[in-house]
């Protein structure tokens, strides 16, 4: 972990992170954004997997919603990367020792490479192609996962 | 014959190949100009939401003028109960009591916005405005149970600092108007869903019903997020 300080120093040292860490509106501002973002990111990867698990939506084809949801939770994902990072910049030495810090991005990494990877074959696949075991099984791993980086990016602040 | 058969059976395959690349060409650009639509959307939705946060941070003074005594002896009161002050000082309950109020806003309103996305006319067009409504309501109605009831107990805890806080009775006031808008469009616009149920873009009325769901709960996100920061 020691290696990775020297990022961590820089990042706060940052225009990007003096700026927000000096002004009283811009962090609220911009966790204001990354919390509307997160509504909808959720909120579409709900859909999805409740989608995947059987529950939702049943007579509309899940590669069509995945479709239709992509720009949606791609754009949705961009902002919050974009204001997460932000809101890092200014307080990366802090962050460097919080333990639900690392958790959460360790988690996130883990979030997105499944949606990316698994996630995205399953739903890809024809209806009649999939089992729905394995559609339960990932979708419900994937909102765990989600849900976890929610809590653990709450945590953040307060442990 | 047997030769010609085959011959067919290629050339079948290799232009339906061809017809196929095209169709994921087209596709591609198709959903790179869609996305290219929602970053600038993201990026008008992100100033607007600083704007907002800016105005409230700047332009109020975030603490109330002048205390209404009984009301506020009331949250005193409800703040320094047992279940209050166990919530506040907990080292976890808080904490996790946020947190799934938090989840609560992805659950209700990240999943309500589908709905209002519907009837605006920008996703799940081809669908019925009812098929959506079904689907979606029930789950959002849990999200909001969920957002309550954890809302209620964070309040238990802070009563008297949320009694002070401006951004406080702002929220209420726009989770006010966010269900009058809601019971509006259920009891009004609601009843004449047959004329327009699979209409791509619906009239002008659900639209409003739509947009002011959409502006009111994301109002509703941001004042809650000033409210935790005194300016």
């Amino acid at each position: 972990m020691k290696t990775l300080f020297p990022f961590f120093k820089w990042a706060n040292n940052t225009w990007l992170g003096h700026t927000v860490s000096d002004s009283i509106w811009l962090f609220p501002a911009i966790e204001g954004v990354h919390i509307v973002a997160l509504a909808l990111l959720l909120g579409a990867i709900l859909v999805l997997n409740l989608r995947l698990m059987g529950v939702l939506m049943r007579e509309r084809s899940l590669p069509q919603l995945f479709r239709e949801l992509e720009t949606w939770t791609l754009s949705s994902l961009i902002v919050i990367l974009v204001t997460g990072a932000m809101l890092f910049a200014s307080e990366a030495v802090k962050t460097f020792y919080s333990y639900p810090f690392r958790i959460k991005i360790v988690l996130l990494l883990a979030a997105i490479v499944f949606h990316y990877t698994i996630s995205r074959r399953l739903m890809r696949k024809p209806e009649s192609e999939l089992s729905p075991l394995l559609g339960k099984v990932a979708g419900s791993v994937a909102i765990l996962l989600w849900v976890s980086v929610g809590f653990a990016g709450r945590a953040i602040g307060f442990f | 014959m047997a030769r010609a058969f085959f011959h067919d059976a290629k050339e079948v395959t290799l232009s339906s190949q061809v017809v196929q690349s095209i169709a994921k060409n087209k596709e591609r650009i198709v959903s790179r100009g869609r996305l290219l639509n929602g970053l600038i959307a993201a990026a008008i939705v992100s100033v607007l939401v600083s704007a907002v946060v800016w105005f409230l941070a700047v332009a109020i003074p975030a603490k109330t003028g002048s205390p209404f005594a009984p009301i506020r002896d009331l949250c005193a009161w409800i703040a320094a109960t047992r279940v209050g002050t166990g919530i506040l000082e907990s080292v976890w309950v808080f904490p996790i009591i946020e947190g799934l109020h938090l989840m609560g806003i992805a659950l209700s309103i990240g999943v309500l916005c589908w709905l209002d996305f519907r009837l605006i006319g920008v996703a799940f067009t081809d669908q019925p405005v009812s098929k959506v409504w079904k689907q979606v309501v029930p789950i959002a109605g849990v999200g909001f149970a969920l957002m309550f009831i954890t809302g209620a107990l964070l309040f238990w805890a802070e009563a008297v600092t949320a009694y002070d806080s401006v951004h406080f009775w702002i929220k209420l006031g726009l989770i006010l108007m966010a269900g009058l808008n809601a019971l509006y469009f259920e009891s009004v616009t609601h009843r004449g869903i047959a004329e327009w149920d699979s209409l791509p873009v619906p009239p002008l009325k659900a639209r409003m019903a739509g947009f002011a769901s959409l502006i009111l709960w994301t109002a509703v996100i941001i004042t809650g997020r000033t409210m935790a920061y005194s300016f």
